[in-house]
């Protein structure tokens, strides 16, 4: 894989393959595959909500004391 | 009056110097006796002198003129005259004229009064309106980056407006000029205090202070020089000068005024307090809002799983589903569910039998029907 895609990439690109998908217009051949990277875009995206989800918990405790 | 002489030289007229001065002395006494107001300065009495000399001083543009007043006459007024104070001088135009020397010769002598300053207020205050001095108003900053105080020498009355502005605001910087605030030099020295402490590098508002005082001890603050050098200041300029009735005319060309140093310091600096905890509130909102715009995407984010999880199991429901269609479709063309209804398939010699009259008796035919085929003869 290139460079890390940003979450709002990556976000696009997971929601482009669900309606496709859903749209049932993919290869047989094709539904995992898609699958595949949609689950693997979906991980993606959640690790990066979490760290900054952590983030912003770090700087909110820091700037309370 | 005595004749003044001239020596002829040919057609030309020429006086002495003594001459030439009792010439002009006597012609001044032709002139009437008038008041004259200004400011005493440089006050010379001595016990052996018959006369006190002084120079009258214009405040607005510094014209002289020089005053004698007998000694005597001067005493028994017993004025106890300071530099710099405002008189009313009643006298004439004299020449002294060993010296050529023009004064005033001065019968009487006023200290300028109550009504009288009251009188040239009210007239200062309309010429100064009039020239629209008055009317500029500028906002003051709202944190300035230093403070210009012009304030007295006294040391409660500077304390109190530096106690309240660092009160509110503990991080104010200030630039302290302290000057008289009162008599003769007051007006000069605040004028020069305040052009030093406005024009010092990051000073964004100028205090002017003085605590409370008597109407004359407050007439430096109507001194025509200080109320122009206020509106000519090159930042704003707030008045603190504590009075009861009779307002200053610096509080009228001041960008704003304050009767008490801790109006003064509300307008100049911020309470401290009150900003922290506004830009405390303000920073948590800034935490619910970074919350609010995660939790919105991790929705979106956990919408969009789900329908993978149920997109590929669904689709290959669907591409099924289409193929058992097909499959139902090929499977009704085919002529088993047609046997399986009771007709038969006839041939003969494998040809398909269609007509009655492609047999004949006695025929060998296959018939074919469901579950398989038999063999027959034609009767």
């Amino acid at each position: 894989m290139n460079a890390q895609p940003t979450f709002e990439d990556a976000q696009r690109e997971l929601e482009q393959i669900v309606e496709r998908l859903e749209r049932g217009d993919a290869g047989v051949e094709e539904l995992t595959q898609l699958w595949e990277r949609g689950e693997e875009l979906y991980r993606l995206c959640a690790a990066k909500l979490e760290t900054v989800r952590g983030r912003i918990e770090e700087l909110a405790k820091v700037s309370d004391t | 009056v005595a004749r003044v002489e001239a020596i002829q030289y040919g057609d030309r007229k020429v006086y002495s110097v003594a001459s030439f001065n009792q010439g002009v002395a006597d012609w001044l006494q032709r002139l009437p006796t008038v008041w004259v107001e200004g400011e005493v300065t440089e006050l010379r009495r001595n016990a052996r002198w018959q006369s006190v000399f002084f120079t009258l001083k214009d405040p607005n543009d510094g014209a002289c003129l020089g005053v004698t007043i007998g000694r005597a006459r001067f005493d028994a007024l017993r004025l106890d005259l300071v530099d710099g104070e405002r008189v009313h001088v009643f006298g004439r135009p004299e020449l002294f004229e060993s010296r050529g020397d023009f004064r005033l010769r001065a019968l009487s002598l006023e200290r300028f009064g109550l009504g009288d300053h009251l009188a040239a207020l009210d007239r200062l205050k309309k010429k100064l309106a009039a020239e629209g001095l008055f009317e500029r108003k500028r906002p003051l900053p709202f944190l300035p980056r230093r403070i210009g105080l012009v304030t007295g020498n006294d040391a409660a009355a500077k304390q109190d407006v530096i106690a309240t502005i660092t009160a509110r605001f503990p991080a104010a910087r200030l630039v302290v000029a302290e000057t008289y605030v009162q008599g003769p030099l007051a007006a000069a020295s605040m004028i020069e205090a305040l052009r030093a402490v406005s024009n010092a590098p990051e000073v964004d508002v100028v205090v002017l202070s003085r605590g409370g005082g008597s109407f004359e001890d407050l007439l430096p603050f109507s001194d025509e020089r200080l109320v122009r050098a206020i509106a000519a200041s090159p930042v704003p300029v707030v008045s603190a000068v504590g009075h009861e009735q009779d307002t200053p005319l610096c509080d009228l060309a001041a960008d704003a005024r304050a009767s008490t140093p801790t109006a003064a310091a509300r307008l100049v600096v911020p309470d401290a307090a009150a900003l922290r905890e506004r830009l405390d509130r303000t920073r948590a909102g800034l935490a619910r809002g970074a919350r609010n715009v995660l939790d919105r995407r991790r929705e979106r984010l956990e919408q969009a799983h789900v329908r993978l999880r149920r997109a590929p199991a669904l689709a290959v429901e669907r591409k099924r589903a289409r193929l058992e269609h097909a499959a139902g479709r090929l499977r009704a063309l085919s002529p088993r569910a047609t046997l399986e209804r009771g007709y038969a398939i006839v041939r003969k010699r494998d040809e398909i039998v269609r007509s009655a009259s492609g047999v004949t008796a006695g025929d060998e035919i296959g018939v074919q029907v469901a579950d398989g085929q038999f063999e027959a003869r034609v009767e």
